[in-house]
């Protein structure tokens, strides 16, 4: 045909020919071949396996609490950005900015909301997910990295609620970030208590760096502005990059591979199945573990459409249980930040607040004793459970689910002693009013309550002889003692951090 | 394993598609956020007081409001002293019209363009009178060239 | 094993769907279709139409936009969204509508026009919301809540001299000024820099917020002014063990009182909004003219020693409060030792120092209150006083005679305390001697003189006395 023909032929055809070109396989698929191509070749579903093991795909196994964390990272992105376009991050502004944003601006109401309620629905889904993978074993080999990836996540995502919490500049957020950085201070307890605070002070160091000067201000106000929409999403993305990048290279989600592999139908027969090894493509063979899901086919089944269901599913969940409560329940913001006017009690957001409950008997063990011995602890849990056998299964079996339930008795039985000991009696300081803070740093609820735990732990250890049975029970106590103290905070703590059962009687000051 | 036979996914579709329509519904909500539905800073709406304090053949410059006011027999009339080439304010000669610093953009009395790379003629400001009785300018609303208002 | 694998979470997927779907179509008609101010700008349009005289007014007002409307006032840092509800306001047709539509009544909003004031510097309130009850902001996480009709004259004085307001304006503001002169509160509060010290400084008390009080027994609404009225009208049950006497007002003294208390407040206004005589005012601050001792009198001293010619028994401070203008003591002290007196106050007692540097009364002021004291009597000359003598002798005697009364250690029971720095300062070993001799006429003092004392024994009491002061 003539140039010219040719030239109109193609600008007549480009419409298909774009298509064709944007999706590799040319047309959206039809068969499940073209489904796991398609999932193969494209950038952002092949993230995901071709295929997917029923059993991952189990909700009483995971609860998806994975892609609830993830549709929630996602709605956090969007309806950040989207508060980034009215929200101003200056000491006279920051407030106004957030009222205008709720009252004024379209949708704004309901967006910033959304950003809040999906903000404790991620910090409370990223414990129950560190939970689900503990109790099912999910931290064996080969999964340990990924494992100590996650505490890694789990770190971010509390700095990310901690800094987006100051934003509003009210006076929750001013004084919640005031004890913030004063329990960054603790280490001041330990370095008076031993006198080298002159030449050694991390804790001062560590309010300077998180606040920019002494005080909770503008530079405060700035550096966690920062950290909260560049920092600290850009370093979550990248470790949840590594996070599903090593789910893919470790086998998927993990399974109880003890049990035989169900037998397959094939027309009318009952097949034995077997696990040939297979690669993809024109890849090259690698050491190790192959690029596969499992064993075989076996057990599996496509990703496209199935797992996109369960994802689809749990996204929509999520966003229908965020929706719910934003638009029943406004986001808090209290008067604007008052220096002059300390709230009392004042208290750190709900996750902090069972470290404030522990900083209230020595800062020091509670801001950084027990937190740093806490995520040491989780952070050794793979590599000083070795045995590969338990996977998948929760609590690894009937021994587990029984060392569960004693230990959650004992670890509530405990703490709740402790308590009604401190409300009642008080401690060292109450008795002996002029002791030495380094008594009081050594021996306090804090330290009592570690030293109780593991000395149930060590106990559960030599009676069942399983590392793991005894890393549980160390889990479980100590998750008891967190929900414990984090009520404590929450509830039963009111003005001069005094008991009391309800907030109903607080006195009104 | 062999395809299995096409079927109608009626629940499968329901659920894309409901999915489709609540992401869909969220994506349009949310587009409305960024247009403003009200506009930060002072309203540019200047009361002048009473019509009765301007003579008939006054100029008078108003610096906040960025306009002239006159007052000739025919009535009242605002021309903005906003260049319309790129923003500078011009000035007033009597009797010659607008000049512009910036780029030498001239208007005539009426604020039509006579030269320089003004595109388009001066704004006539739209003047009403308030309801507590003053002269009332609004900046942010045009009328057309040569409308006079009559008190 | 399910036909479906998937089939589940489609369930999953339609019903979080349609819910989500429900709740974005809700929000999106909670914000734009039922939203209050839609509803009051409707009505306005209406009542604008109704009272429309020609089409053209009739199409105008049809055409009126239903949009947030603000007054955004920089200088005063203050955006107001009242005029989203309240469109008539500065509107003289509407002064016979209902609320919300009803023009501001009287003829204020003339002189302070809405553009340049907004709404909030005089009324208070959150100005940034856009419904009535967040606006209002009582029982909110708000510092400064809408002021009630009758408080809202407490911010006229942020601008003005309420004294050089029309009759009318600021009645109750003035009422309250007044009443606080009156009542003598300045006896125990220090305002601006002058007053007591028994009670708190006054200063920007309308300034403070709720959280700023104990209200533990504030029964009723938690607002400042609503705990202003209970604790003029009973003190010690708003704030317990409180020594303020109940000031025993009327329902309208209280109000007024509120009031004014309510409008002690420094605020940061630009100059442009300060009115001549607020700037008047406070030049007369920094250069008062002659004070008037009895005017001196009545605002720093009567609360305590009411007329001053003869001694009070103080409930609250289980005493005798000293007479004095009493003419017998007048003719006893110097004017000096009266000045001294008032400056050093008698510390360890309820009577507070005055001077500059604590009560915060000018040199000047001292000598205007001595001047006025004064008129109660000339000074005498006194007779001279006995050479001290024993004090053992005079330990016995004052356990006898005077410690009922003057207290065992002197520090002063029912009687002014003796042993006092300040007393033994101020007091000369003649006027001791005199005022045993003779007493104190209309107080409880014995004139012990005539009751057996000789000169000796007067000179053991001054040796004893004595002990107490500096060496």
């Amino acid at each position: 045909m003539t140039p010219s023909k040719e030239f109109l032929e193609n600008l007549k055809q480009a419409p298909r020919h774009v298509r064709e070109s944007m999706l590799r396989n040319g047309k959206t698929p039809d068969t499940d071949r073209e489904r796991s191509q398609s999932t193969f070749h494209n950038f952002f579903l092949h993230l995901q396996s071709v295929r997917v093991h029923r059993h991952s795909l189990s909700f009483g196994y995971t609860f998806g609490l994975g892609l609830i964390l993830t549709a929630s990272f996602v709605v956090l992105t969007l309806t950040g950005i989207l508060l980034m376009v009215y929200y101003k991050p200056g000491v006279e502004q920051a407030y106004d900015s957030v009222k205008d944003i709720h009252y004024v601006v379209p949708a704004g109401r309901f967006i910033r909301n959304i950003h809040r309620w999906s903000a404790h629905l991620m910090v409370l889904a990223v414990f129950l997910h560190m939970a689900r993978v503990f109790y099912t074993g999910s931290y064996k080999r080969p999964r340990e990295f990924n494992w100590l990836v996650g505490l890694g996540l789990l770190v971010l995502t509390l700095g990310l609620s901690f800094t987006g919490y100051l934003l509003p500049w009210d006076q929750l957020a001013y004084w919640a970030v005031t004890i913030g950085s004063n329990i960054a201070n603790s280490p001041r307890e330990v370095t008076d208590a031993i006198g080298i605070t002159a030449w050694f002070d991390p804790g001062r160091f560590q309010k300077q760096l998180l606040l920019g000067a002494n005080y909770v201000g503008q530079e405060a106000l700035i550096r966690f502005y920062v950290l909260h929409v560049a920092v600290l999403p850009l370093a979550l993305t990248a470790l949840m990059g590594v996070h599903f990048w090593r789910v893919r290279k470790d086998g998927g989600l993990s399974r109880d591979e003890s049990r035989p592999a169900p037998p397959a139908r094939i027309g009318e027969r009952e097949v034995e199945v077997f696990a040939p090894s297979k690669t993809y493509g024109l890849m090259a063979v690698v050491r190790g573990r192959t690029p596969i899901v499992g064993r075989a086919p076996e057990g599996t089944v496509p990703s496209w459409p199935n797992l996109m269901w369960a994802e689809m599913a749990a996204l929509m969940f999520t966003i229908a249980v965020t929706l719910a409560l934003s638009y029943f329940f406004d986001a808090p913001l209290k008067e604007m930040a008052n220096p002059a006017i300390p709230e009392n009690p004042a208290k750190a957001p709900w996750y902090f607040l069972g470290l404030q409950e522990l900083v209230s008997y020595s800062a020091f063990m509670g801001g950084v004793g027990v937190p740093a011995i806490v995520l040491m602890g989780l952070g050794l849990i793979p590599y000083l459970d070795r045995d590969p056998r338990g996977v998948g299964v929760w609590f690894g079996g009937a021994a587990g689910r029984k060392t569960f339930w004693q230990s959650l008795a004992f670890g509530l039985a405990s703490v709740l002693a402790l308590l009604a000991f401190t409300v009642n009696l008080g401690w060292l300081r109450t008795w002996f009013p002029t002791i030495p803070q380094i008594a009081i740093i050594l021996l306090n609820p804090a330290t009592v309550i570690v030293a109780l735990y593991s000395a149930w732990s060590l106990w559960v250890l030599r009676r069942t002889a399983s590392i793991r049975l005894s890393a549980l029970a160390l889990f479980t106590c100590f998750l008891a003692g967190f929900v414990v103290l984090t009520a404590m905070g929450s509830i039963f703590r009111g003005p001069n951090w005094q008991f009391y059962w309800w907030p109903s009687q607080w006195p009104i000051h | 394993m062999p395809d299995s036979p096409k079927r109608r996914d009626f629940l499968g579709l329901a659920a894309l598609w409901s999915a489709v329509a609540a992401m869909g519904t969220a994506l349009a909500g949310v587009m409305r956020l960024p247009k403003p539905a009200v506009l930060p800073g002072p309203l540019r709406v200047f009361k002048l007081g009473d019509p009765s304090q301007f003579a008939v053949g006054s100029i008078t410059r108003n610096e906040a409001g960025g306009f002239y006011l006159f007052r000739e027999e025919q009535g009242f009339h605002a021309i903005s002293s906003t260049c319309t080439h790129l923003g500078c304010v011009v000035a007033h000669n009597e009797g010659e019209g607008f000049a512009c610093p910036c780029h030498g953009s001239r208007f005539s009395t009426d604020g039509s363009v006579v030269g320089g790379p003004a595109p388009a003629a001066l704004p006539w400001l739209e003047i009403v009178v308030s309801p507590d009785g003053q002269l009332q300018v609004n900046a942010e609303s045009q009328v057309p060239k040569g409308t006079r208002f009559r008190v | 094993m399910p036909a479906d694998p998937a089939r589940a979470y489609k369930w999953v997927t339609v019903v979080c769907s349609v819910a989500s779907l429900g709740f974005l179509i809700g929000a999106a008609v909670r914000e734009n279709i039922s939203a209050d101010w839609r509803g009051h700008q409707a009505a306005f349009r209406g009542i604008l139409e109704s009272k429309a005289k020609d089409d053209a007014a009739r199409a105008a007002a049809r055409r009126l936009p239903i949009e947030i409307r603000q007054v955004s006032v920089p200088a005063l840092h203050t955006v107001d969204r009242c005029v989203s509800c309240h469109l008539g306001i500065d509107d003289p047709r509407m002064s016979g509508e209902p609320n919300p539509h009803r023009a501001h009544p009287k003829r204020l909003v003339e002189i302070h026009r809405v553009e340049k004031f907004g709404c909030t510097v005089c009324h208070q309130g959150q100005g940034a919301a856009l419904n009535f009850q967040e606006a209002k902001a009582e029982d909110y996480f708000w510092d400064y809540p809408l002021l009630p009709t009758s408080m809202t004259e407490a911010t006229c004085a942020s601008c003005h001299d309420p004294r050089a307001l029309p009759a009318g304006a600021a009645d109750r503001l003035v009422a309250g000024m007044k009443l606080f002169e009156e009542k003598g509160c300045g006896a125990c509060h220090k305002l601006n820099g002058k007053g007591g010290q028994l009670g708190p400084s006054l200063d920007n008390e309308g300034l403070k917020t709720q959280h700023q009080f104990v209200r533990t027994n504030l029964k009723g609404s938690q607002t400042t002014w609503n705990w202003f009225a209970e604790h003029f009208r009973d003190p010690a049950g708003i704030v317990p063990a409180s020594l303020m006497p109940s000031p025993a007002l009327t329902q309208r003294e209280v109000e007024a009182l509120t009031v004014y208390v309510l409008s002690l407040r420094q605020r940061d206004l630009p100059a442009e909004y300060l009115a001549p005589d607020k700037i008047d005012e406070q030049y007369a601050r920094l250069h008062p003219s002659p004070p008037d001792g009895a005017v001196l009198y009545r605002r720093y001293c009567a609360a305590c020693h009411d007329t001053g010619l003869h001694s009070r028994w103080d409930k609250k401070f289980q005493r005798f409060v000293p007479g004095i203008r009493n003419a017998a003591f007048l003719r006893t002290e110097e004017d000096e030792c009266l000045a001294e007196n008032i400056r050093d106050g008698r510390p360890g007692t309820r009577m507070p120092a005055w001077g500059p540097k604590a009560g915060g009364l000018s040199e000047v002021e001292v000598k205007a209150l001595v001047a006025y004291l004064r008129k109660s009597a000339p000074a005498a000359p006194l007779p001279a006083a006995p050479p001290r003598g024993d004090v053992s002798k005079g330990a016995r005697l004052f356990a006898q005679q005077c410690a009922g009364c003057h207290g065992p250690d002197g520090k002063g029971l029912i009687a002014p305390a003796l042993a006092n720095p300040v007393f033994q300062q101020a007091a000369s070993d003649p006027f001791i001697a005199q005022t045993i001799r003779q007493g104190r006429e209309s107080t409880p003092m014995p004139a012990f003189g005539r009751a057996g004392f000789g000169e000796a024994d007067i000179g053991d009491l001054l040796a004893f006395l004595r002990k107490w002061g500096k060496p």
